[in-house]
């Protein structure tokens, strides 16, 4: 079987669950951050690394893959996993975010995403067949459904229907094209932006296909935080509970807590990687921008807590003399904040477990807002599953 | 630090170890060897993880000042040298002033300083406070401060000036190190310049000798000024260079050649008796994303057999 999950904790007063998701490639321990490998590579890290990191499944990009080093060169080598030499799990994008969020000249129809390849400027249409193909190709454990993918903040209602349909019928099609159904799982992807009728109908629609899991799209892409909670809310309350559900694009420390407690199980960014390619490492209390002069000669790590190899072995007064000169500084801030979201994770399914989660999710919004000045976003989310964070 | 001639042949070629480093005496270094070059402190793209994976042993680091000065603040927060402040203290240091992979400009030269070329610009330093920066710097070895940016087609004034210069400097960096208490336990090794002026580099083996009883190495310079291009043709006057500086000066002393040297120079060199290397050439080459595929056989027809071009063809 492509995926077999299986709930093993329930927080008894929030949505929030503990699961194990057994992929071909790795048992996946969930609530799971993702991070992201664009091209076949996680940024400044080697695979090694990543499993001493205790990371059981990383994402890669089918439109970057695609593009180079291209199907051929993936099919020959064997799949991405060997291509890497990345023995766990591997989840794929379908390609649609990017086409559209990186090329300007992208059409959307019926058939699929038309686009100029921006290598020779040739018309390339990716159609939901296509994507599946390639991303049959390239062997993740986990593969995405072409969805037509509108700007987050987009307020035209019949647009934001007609993308909503249309995702539901291209994941007929993604299901049809599917070559690899025992070893990948496709997982349709919720969308609907932030109307929650459309979003209700789209997560029902996909309820009734025969997949392992759910993706919640559409969201994280720039819209207020009082509007992103509840459509969260609203995925985790109709998709079924036997099966793992994926919010794409979040990673903010605050945002996975907070979307654990509202039942998501799966979450990906490229926040933790690209903010440590800036100089920015991360803690609870938010982010040191080690750039900044004051870590001149601040002998501490970035954080006492860490068992990472990057706190074991530097000082913030190092860190702050090779930020955003060596290429060495952003390997070891990537590494540092990687274990940070896996710690983290980590951290939540302990308490999940053992019945503690509430009081975690207190103690680490004290952690992050010790002068209790919560964001309204956060009191209201938490309330709406039994946490009063102000008591 | 200490350097002991294992073996050597009938030739001029040797086999030594480099030991009793003060941190860790049994560690031991193999030579002939190159050392691992750093920015910023840092083995270029490795953190001290990955390094750990690549190299499991202590390796020597070769330390240039021109792209760590900037570290000087924390280094003297921290006071345990550069090795431990880059998290490689399981590692030794060898600093040096320039990094002899990068294009400087020309020039710049005061009568008792030489320019150091940052990321931030020029910083002109005397010798004095070249020997400030060691003891802050706390490396195993440190090669003196010489004006040695001079190409083997160098004019006779510049290559005049450049010994004279490098001359005075290491008579005041003898003076700082027998003077200080910090550096007693690292290795100071003399510069020779001029090379490509075989009676002019005669003067700088010269004023080595000098101070032949408190040096422990001497180091080839001035044979690249980091911007031509080297070609097989110059490697016939290596070859002359590395013998004559090699035979003028004590073989206990451990030998020395900075530069970003083709695997054919650096097999020449050690056979001439030459022992350690800076290891520039290979940063420049995955700086290129060239790989290194050396079959030791230098001497096969076919153009550059021992590199693989990692990049598209477009």
């Amino acid at each position: 079987m492509a995926l077999n999950f299986t709930v093993q904790a329930e927080c008894g007063i929030t949505k929030a669950r503990a699961g194990l998701m057994k992929l071909p490639h790795s048992d996946v321990r969930t609530p799971v951050f993702m991070p992201v490998g664009t091209q076949g590579t996680m940024k400044g890290l080697l695979p090694d690394q990543l499993l001493a990191l205790d990371c059981e499944i990383i994402l890669g990009n089918t439109y970057h893959l695609g593009n180079r080093p291209g199907t051929q060169v993936l099919e020959k080598a064997g799949g991405l996993h060997k291509f890497m030499g990345w023995n766990k799990a591997l989840l794929t994008d379908s390609g649609g975010f990017q086409m559209v969020s990186l090329l300007k000249l992208a059409e959307i129809t019926e058939e699929g995403v038309k686009f100029k390849s921006p290598y020779d400027g040739s018309e390339i249409m990716l159609t939901p067949e296509k994507s599946i193909e390639i991303q049959n190709c390239i062997g993740a454990d986990i593969i995405m459904q072409l969805d037509d993918v509108v700007q987050t903040t987009f307020q035209d209602y019949d647009r934001i229907k007609e993308a909503t349909e249309r995702t539901s019928r291209w994941l007929d099609r993604c299901l049809k094209a599917h070559k690899r159904p025992e070893e990948q799982s496709i997982f349709p992807i919720v969308q609907g932006l932030l109307n929650s009728e459309l979003r209700r109908k789209s997560a029902k629609d996909h309820m009734t296909k025969n997949v392992n899991g759910f993706a919640i799209g559409g969201l994280s892409g720039g819209e207020a935080k009082d509007d992103f909670w509840p459509m969260v809310s609203l995925g985790t309350e109709v998709l079924d509970r036997n099966r793992p559900r994926y919010l794409m694009g979040v990673g903010l420390a605050v945002d996975l807590v907070v979307c654990v407690a509202l039942g998501v199980d799966m979450f990906d960014c490229v926040f933790p990687t690209r903010t440590a390619r800036f100089g920015c490492a991360l803690i609870n209390k938010g982010q040191l921008n080690l750039r900044h002069k004051k870590y001149l000669t601040d002998l501490n790590p970035i954080d006492k807590d860490c068992a990472c190899s990057t706190c074991q072995n530097y000082t913030r007064a190092y860190l702050h003399c090779i930020v955003s000169v060596e290429t060495v500084a952003c390997h070891l801030i990537s590494v540092h904040n990687i274990a940070y979201q896996m710690r983290l994770m980590r951290t939540m399914r302990e308490n999940i477990i053992n019945g503690t989660f509430v009081q975690f999710v207190k103690a680490f919004m004290k952690e992050v807002y010790p002068d209790f000045n919560y964001p309204n976003w956060i009191i209201n989310s938490l309330q709406s599953v039994g946490i009063n964070i102000l008591d | 630090m200490r350097f002991i001639i294992k073996n050597s042949s009938t030739g001029c070629e040797r086999v030594g170890i480099l030991t009793d480093f003060l941190k860790k005496t049994s560690a031991v270094i193999e030579t002939p060897t190159a050392a691992l070059l750093t920015q910023g402190g840092s083995v270029v793209h490795l953190t001290a993880e990955v390094l750990s994976k690549v190299c499991p042993n202590p390796h020597l680091l070769w330390v240039p000042l021109s792209n760590s000065v900037h570290l000087e603040h924390g280094l003297k927060a921290q006071g345990e040298g550069v090795a431990k402040f880059a998290g490689l203290q399981d590692h030794f240091t060898c600093a040096t002033l320039q990094n002899m992979n990068e294009t400087t400009p020309s020039g710049h030269f005061e009568n008792d300083k030489v320019p150091l070329w940052t990321k931030h610009g020029k910083k002109m330093l005397t010798a004095d406070r070249y020997m400030d920066l060691m003891e802050v710097f706390k490396p195993d070895i440190i090669l003196a401060i010489a004006d040695g940016r001079t190409s083997l087609a160098e004019g006779s004034k510049r290559i005049f000036k450049s010994i004279e210069r490098t001359g005075n400097m290491l008579h005041v960096c003898v003076k700082r190190y027998k003077e200080s208490k910090e550096l007693q336990n690292s290795c100071l090794v003399g510069v020779v310049v001029g090379g490509g002026v075989p009676e002019k580099c005669d003067i700088s083996i010269e004023h080595i000798l000098k101070h032949k009883d408190v040096l422990g190495g001497v180091a080839i310079s001035g044979l690249t000024d980091g911007s031509e291009e080297f070609s097989m043709d110059h490697l016939k006057s290596l070859t002359e260079i590395f013998k004559r500086v090699g035979d003028a000066i004590p073989k206990e002393l451990l030998h020395v050649v900075e530069g970003c040297w083709n695997p054919a120079v650096i097999l020449t060199a050690v056979e001439c008796g030459w022992d350690l290397f800076d290891g520039s050439y290979a940063v420049k080459l995955t700086n290129l994303g060239h790989a290194l595929t050396l079959n030791f056989d230098v001497t096969s027809d076919t153009n550059n057999p021992y590199l693989l071009d990692l990049n598209d063809e477009w």
